[in-house]
């Protein structure tokens, strides 16, 4: 009786699915992140059991797009509510009007390590880029610190480094010339190049993680600049891979809420969960990166912990974002220019 | 019955220029078609030049109105640099992926009609693979610990690795063997459709192989050859995902100089100059073919 006319039927239906999506979508944020086992680390760590205590739906995009960021600040169509960007794009973003200041009355500021928070954004983790290398390659003799990456003589063979202008490169060239970490700002630009000139024909650039463990784990280079956790997982995985901590260079990832998000309220009790010590702890235990809550560190599996870079705080280096958010531009055009020189 | 087949073809080949000489002849006729046009148009108007134009304008509008970008874009040594290697790349790829796709296609016409169309699928084939894995398998096959350098170290012919890959030479194996299919397609239509009795008579004439080959069938090769070589050119000078892969940072090629402009710097002024400057000499470049080719519209003459 009730299903005599099938078009009202469906119609009805619906109706019903309708405002039943309308009715999620009114609690709903979306999520933006780089994708791959990070991003499935933060659905688990932070989104699932977000949504389970608030009733928020998390909603995962991505990839990570600072371009379509900008272009959707600027036509006031803002898809996203949160999204995970590096430190530098975090500050630089910011002083371009990009993001929403950030709510310090519901995310706990006091309990952040102040490397990792601004007015703008707050730590997603952090990590460092540390000498990795090929014990196949190396021999018994160990590098230590960075001036053995110029130190072709005693380690042949190919170097990785990380292909982009960003915090990193410069400074471990400087760091291996002899420059004191803390005297490496303003970067002398002209003699890290010179630094570099040295090596630049044994150099292959990665542009991204799964490219870098290639590299090494298959002896393409000796040795090189790494990302820890991606050395971790190496080891893991029982590659012949060492790792040397000494002048680790720290670099942090940044949760930002794009300017005009469209559920800022629960962006803002997203950050507060995600950078609590329980989500730090949780997602550090997941992934080999760094918590930037202070509290996280006791929670840190006991045979993980070792491997962190919270573990290795004295041999810290730290990239100073603020300098490349300024910076950065100018130092991009001239590393351009230095690379197909 | 192929022989017979072709010279078939070949009629209709000509029945159809000829109807396409009297329809050239007046204007109404040659317009009539037009409205048929309209959807296509407005869709491409809508969402293709619309948002171009709109592209191009930020490249003389950010940071500030007027050609700063530009001048940058020529000042710089780096970037004139980046152009350049666009150009040889994408060159020196056309160039080797005639000189191959050329043989190529020439067996595929020649082989009994069979195994023509198995080897043609083959060459299709490898256009249905993913991009990606395709280039990372030319990095399993050229890297220093690779599968070449490994087999040539053991057969002791070369007892350093060749450096195969993260340079130029690297970029220029890979992306040629993508562009290959492209070459092939249009210039085995080509080959396909020239009549064997115009190359027996060739030779009855006295023309000896050599002659024949290059003043009867490669002329007659012509159009395939140059739709093959403009294609691979224009896309060679677009390419992204090859050159960032097996590339090294040495030789950036202006699409990745794009991308790091928009991407990471938000500079998106310069680099709407940079894309404008690739169209500009895609369009020059077409506009040179066009006028090369004899049986284009704009071209020259329209006899042969």
């Amino acid at each position: 009786m009730l299903q005599r006319n099938p078009v009202t039927a469906t119609l009805a239906a619906l109706a019903l699915v309708v405002s039943a999506s309308s009715a999620v979508a009114a609690e709903s944020l979306n999520f933006v992140s780089w994708g791959g086992t990070t991003q499935d680390a933060q659905k688990q760590a932070w989104a699932d059991p977000f949504t389970e205590a608030s009733g928020i739906r998390v909603v995962q995009d991505g990839p990570t797009d600072y371009g379509k960021l900008k272009a959707m600040v600027e036509s006031g169509n803002v898809q996203w509510d949160v999204v995970d960007v590096e430190a530098d794009f975090a500050l630089r973003a910011a002083s371009e009007g990009l993001l929403e200041p950030l709510d310090f009355g519901v995310i706990q500021r006091d309990q952040i390590d102040p490397r990792f928070v601004s007015d703008h954004g707050v730590g997603s983790f952090y990590f460092s880029f540390v000498l990795g290398y090929n014990q196949g390659k190396v021999g018994g003799n160990a590098p230590q610190d960075w001036s053995a990456l110029f130190d072709t003589a005693t380690y042949p063979g190919k170097r990785a480094l990380y292909k982009w202008a960003s915090p990193g490169v410069l400074e471990l060239a400087l760091l291996a010339d002899g420059v004191a970490a803390d005297q490496l700002y303003p970067l002398d630009l002209e003699r890290a190049f010179k630094k570099l000139d040295t090596i630049k024909k044994d150099i292959i650039w990665w542009g991204g993680g799964a490219q870098s463990q290639q590299m090494l784990a298959s002896g393409e280079v000796s040795l090189g600049q790494f990302w820890n956790g991606r050395v971790y997982a190496l080891q893991q995985d029982g590659a012949p891979v060492g790792v040397s901590w000494k002048q680790n260079l720290v670099m942090a990832d940044f949760l930002v809420i794009p300017k005009g998000a469209k559920n800022k309220e629960a962006a803002m009790k997203f950050l507060a969960n995600a950078s609590s010590a329980k989500g730090q702890a949780t997602f550090a235990n997941l992934t080999a990166y760094a918590p930037v809550n202070v509290n996280s560190v006791e929670q840190l599996n006991a045979d993980l912990a070792p491997n962190l870079p919270t573990a290795h705080v004295k041999d810290q280096v730290n990239l100073d974002y603020a300098y490349w958010a300024k910076h950065g531009e100018a130092i991009s055009a001239q590393w351009n220019e230095w690379l197909v020189k | 019955m192929t022989t017979a087949q072709s010279n078939q073809s070949s009629q209709v080949a000509g029945a159809a220029l000829r109807a396409a000489g009297t329809a050239n002849g007046s204007m109404s006729q040659r317009w009539r078609g037009f409205s048929n046009l309209l959807p296509a148009l407005l869709f491409l108007g809508l969402f293709f030049l619309a948002p171009l134009i709109g592209l191009l304008l930020r490249g003389v509008l950010e940071p500030s109105p007027g050609l700063g970008n530009y001048e940058q874009l020529f000042a710089n040594s780096a970037y004139t640099r980046v152009l350049l290697n666009t150009f040889s790349v994408a060159g020196l790829v056309t160039v080797i992926s005639l000189l191959l796709g050329f043989p190529l296609a020439w067996a595929i016409t020649l082989v009994p009609r069979g195994w023509g169309r198995w080897l043609l699928n083959i060459v299709l084939l490898s256009m249905w693979t993913s991009l990606l894995a395709r280039t990372y398998s030319w990095l399993v096959l050229l890297q220093a610990s690779g599968v070449i350098n490994k087999t040539l170290m053991a057969l002791g012919i070369i007892d350093q690795p060749l450096e195969m890959v993260h340079n130029l030479t690297g970029v220029v194996i890979g992306m040629s063997y993508i562009m290959i299919p492209f070459i092939v397609l249009p210039l085995q239509a080509t080959m396909q459709a020239i009549d064997p009795m115009v190359l027996q008579a060739g030779s009855i004439c006295g023309a000896s192989p050599w002659s024949n080959f290059f003043r009867v069938f490669l002329p007659l090769c012509r159009p395939g050859l140059f739709s093959g070589g403009l294609m691979v050119f224009v896309m060679s000078l677009g390419y992204y995902v090859t050159p960032a892969l097996l590339g090294g940072a040495q030789n950036m090629m202006l699409p990745e100089f794009i991308i790091q402009q928009v991407q990471s710097f938000l500079n998106w002024g310069i680099a709407s100059a940079a894309a404008a400057l690739l169209i500009a000499i895609t369009l020059l470049l077409f506009y040179v073919y066009l006028k090369l080719q004899p049986e284009s519209p704009v071209g020259t003459s329209n006899a042969r």
